[in-house]
């Protein structure tokens, strides 16, 4: 039980880079730039992500028991909330009949309505281990490189969002609503203004 | 502001990395509370009403 108990916290920390990752594929490849609450809803899986990311750094330095786990999912369903209500407000300001959506559809959905769906999942996993999967008493969690590696590929995707971020919104305050460029290479004279 | 959130989320996560719990924990909730206020600000902005 241990052994999965810690494959569920790598898999869930991964399924998310795994999905902020696909966000950066269809930035870069697909050429379609992230609107605002595109970008809330990448922190918002992050804030996801660091609930058991937070149990495998814990594990790397001492045994962790039931208030560590319940902190982590915890902090997973803070943030599931969160991006769920950020996502459900993308879907509906796209729901009338004939709108083309924002950006090109993956499998026949949206980002964002992909993005409803992984909150939607992190919630249920998230509730499922607090009630079914929790340990009795203190435990050492098996694979520590494996959770070494998970949780430095969470704050590289992270930190990458960071730059990618500022590279968008230049020095402005906030994003614009429908992004045509890199507005710190324009802001610093490298690229001309797109409309 | 999102790439001051993206910086704060880097912190926490470093912060986790490193051991300081108390850190990362207040780090996690402004950043949980910051990302609200920006969904909020993109809410009422198209209504006219954000500050």
């Amino acid at each position: 039980m241990t052994a999965l108990r810690t494959g569920i916290a790598q898999f869930c920390t991964l399924a998310v880079c795994g999905v902020l990752l696909g966000a950066f594929y269809e930035q870069f490849a697909g050429a379609v730039l992230p609107c605002p609450l595109c970008m809330l809803q990448r922190m918002a899986m992050v804030l996801c992500a660091a609930g058991p990311a937070w149990i495998l750094a814990l594990s790397l330095r001492r045994r962790v028991g039931p208030d560590d786990y319940a902190r982590g999912y915890g902090a997973s369903v803070l943030g599931a909330v969160l991006g769920a209500a950020v996502s459900a407000r993308q879907v509906l300001l796209h729901i009338e009949p004939g709108d083309p959506g924002y950006g090109e559809a993956v499998l026949g959905l949206h980002l964002y309505t992909w993005a409803f769906v992984v909150f939607v999942v992190v919630l249920l996993v998230s509730g499922l281990h607090l009630m079914l999967a929790m340990p009795a008493k203190e435990e050492r969690l098996p694979w520590q490189g494996a959770s070494r590696v998970v949780v430095l590929v969470l704050l590289a995707i992270t930190a990458l969002n960071a730059v990618l971020v500022f590279a968008l919104a230049g020095f402005h305050a906030y994003l614009p609503d429908d992004p045509t460029g890199y507005r710190l290479f324009e802001d610093l004279g490298w690229s001309t203004p797109s409309e | 502001m999102a790439a001051l959130i993206f910086v704060l989320l880097t912190a926490m996560l470093v912060a986790m990395w490193k051991g300081k719990d108390g850190l990362a924990t207040i780090l996690f909730l402004i950043s949980l509370v910051a990302v609200a206020l920006l969904f909020n600000h993109h809410i009422t902005d198209s209504l006219g009403l954000s500050l």
